[in-house]
């Protein structure tokens, strides 16, 4: 086994025992990255040189015992929307390309606090304002979409071009890209992990999170950055707390809702059986399924769109005035129309959010999680706009991406994504966990559980 | 094309009232882009919201601990 192949957790022990240099680990990493970015583009920038001199300072702090927790010398990519100072935040844009982040976000110094080492920034859609990423292909067929916005993220931990990454995600942007690449990506609750040095989509409902191989992994990436910073006024003031899972894996005496409506409506039957099939593993683990009613599903998209349409031409207001040719398409297009939105829209859509959160926590009394699928199809091929359902109907392949993430987004509440399987066409499947506020203990401890039960997935291998 | 739905002129008078200028070449598919957005959103007036207010938090005492990394 190449160093490059290691999850985190494995890295991590390999380095604490010694048997592991950060530079051994670094130098692995990035031959991956020359081997396999040709084909995959999941980097905007891979900054070798600083990575390297990361290395070996963390192996000389290391060596004279200064080690600093499981994050130390670990090789890790950051989404191009998350600032690090002294390279460009360009977020997959014309619109920065003179860009330099004078200081870190605040994740990205807690990384830095934590000993991990810097690979470079990773693709993103435009200012995170889709769900493909266009610049980045999928770590399993290059033939398909990455996913996104997180994209490059995914696509760099899937095929070991990064032991860990961070993304972010206001509709679904670290779990679509996840589940698409075979990766882990956590959605904590809103405000856990703080915004501050991350451009913003949507102020109310943009995320942080790590993407990983492993939920123990993300349990390792999520301890390290959980944690107030008034900068973020979202930013919650919860205890930290060491996210690492038990090695047990009796799940009993657990409720775990699977839904009977919203989550397997219009969905690829492929998908549908590998989530149920895991669902039936945390049932024979020891977990109780109880079956919940979604509330409210009418109004999911129409919620999420009444806060991100206008929250999204807000943040580009000046810019859409003085340089809007410098935007792809896609995103310019929804940027203008955003204008046209009324307030009383905007209005509607944060009192139904308060809505669908009562009825969330009131849904979330009766059992302690909800397993559903991350998104209802895999990858699509590069090009594809849409997706024909058995009943004939059509939906937009980012409409589709978004629809079942957008819940987590507007409740605001936890959801892992992790992958459950492979369709016959081998692509990955994911399977999201929901929870409580601030539960993010619980998602991981069933994730692990779960993954204690499978076999050890192999990174990704474009073909 | 329903009343509620603007013509391409109507957006352009609507992005120019909020200080957006838009080219004439543009004005048909800013049009029907916005008037998707709104068919969806639309959708929000069924829900009877009574006094339910705004979801954004607003809290009168800022903390002014310092910043921690």
């Amino acid at each position: 086994m190449q160093p490059y192949e290691l999850s985190l957790t494995e890295a991590a022990d390999a380095i604490r025992a010694r048997q592991l240099s950060p530079v051994e680990l670094a130098d692995s990493v990035l031959e991956r990255i020359a081997q396999t970015e040709p084909h995959l583009h999941a980097y905007a920038t891979v900054t070798a040189e600083r990575t390297r001199r990361a290395a070996r300072e963390g192996e000389h702090d290391i060596a004279a015992g200064r080690y600093r927790g499981p994050l130390h010398g670990i090789p890790m990519g950051v989404k191009d929307l998350i600032d690090v100072a002294g390279v460009a935040t360009t977020a997959g844009s014309r619109v920065r390309a003179d860009h330099r982040a004078q200081t870190d976000s605040t994740v990205a110094a807690r990384l830095t606090r934590a000993g991990a080492v810097l690979l470079g920034k990773t693709h993103t859609h435009e200012f995170a304002y889709g769900l493909t990423t266009p610049q980045t292909r999928n770590a399993w067929d290059t033939g398909r979409v990455a996913g996104g916005s997180s994209g490059g993220s995914a696509v760099a931990v899937a095929a070991g071009m990064a032991t860990f990454a961070l993304g972010t995600d206001t509709g679904g942007s670290i779990r679509v890209p996840s589940a698409l690449n075979g990766v882990v990506g956590l959605k904590p609750t809103y405000g856990l992990l703080p915004r501050h040095g991350v451009t913003s989509l949507s102020w109310s409902l943009d995320h942080v999170g790590p993407i990983t191989r492993t939920v123990e992994d993300a349990a390792l990436v999520l301890t390290a950055l959980a944690g107030h910073d008034p900068r973020d006024p979202a930013s919650l003031t919860a205890p930290a707390i060491d996210y690492r899972p038990p090695a047990a894996v009796d799940l009993k005496g657990l409720r775990i809702g699977v839904p009977r409506n919203y989550y397997f409506d219009h969905i690829a039957p492929e998908i549908e059986a590998a989530v149920r099939h895991a669902i039936d593993q945390l049932q024979a683990l020891g977990a109780r399924l109880v079956e919940v009613e979604i509330p409210m599903t009418r109004y999911v998209q129409a919620t999420q769109w009444g806060l991100m349409v206008p929250e999204a031409t807000a943040y580009h207001a000046d810019t859409l005035r003085t340089v809007p040719e410098l935007y792809e398409a896609d995103v310019r297009i929804l940027l203008e129309a955003g204008e046209l939105m009324t307030a009383g829209d905007y209005l509607r859509a944060q009192r139904s959010r308060t809505l669908m959160r009562q009825e969330w926590a009131r849904m979330l009394e009766d059992v302690d999680l909800i397993a559903a699928p991350t998104v209802p199809a895999t990858a699509v091929r590069v090009g594809q706009e849409t997706i024909t359902w058995a009943d004939g109907s059509v939906e937009g392949v980012s409409d589709a991406y978004v629809r079942l993430s957008a819940p987590a987004n507007i409740t605001g509440v936890p959801s892992l994504s992790l992958p459950v399987g492979h369709d016959t066409a081998g692509l990955p499947i994911g399977m999201q966990l929901l929870g409580r506020p601030l539960e993010e203990s619980v998602l991981l401890r069933v994730g692990h559980a779960y993954e204690q039960t499978q076999p050890v997935r192999d990174l990704a291998r474009a073909t | 094309m329903s009343a509620e739905e603007l013509t391409p002129s109507e957006a352009a008078r609507w992005a120019a009232r909020g200080g957006l200028l838009l080219p004439a070449d543009r004005h048909a598919a800013i049009a029907a882009t916005a008037n998707h957005i709104h068919s969806v959103v639309a959708v929000l007036r069924e829900l009877n919201l009574g006094d339910t207010p705004p979801a954004p938090a607003y809290r009168a005492s800022q903390e002014r601990r310092d910043a921690t990394v």
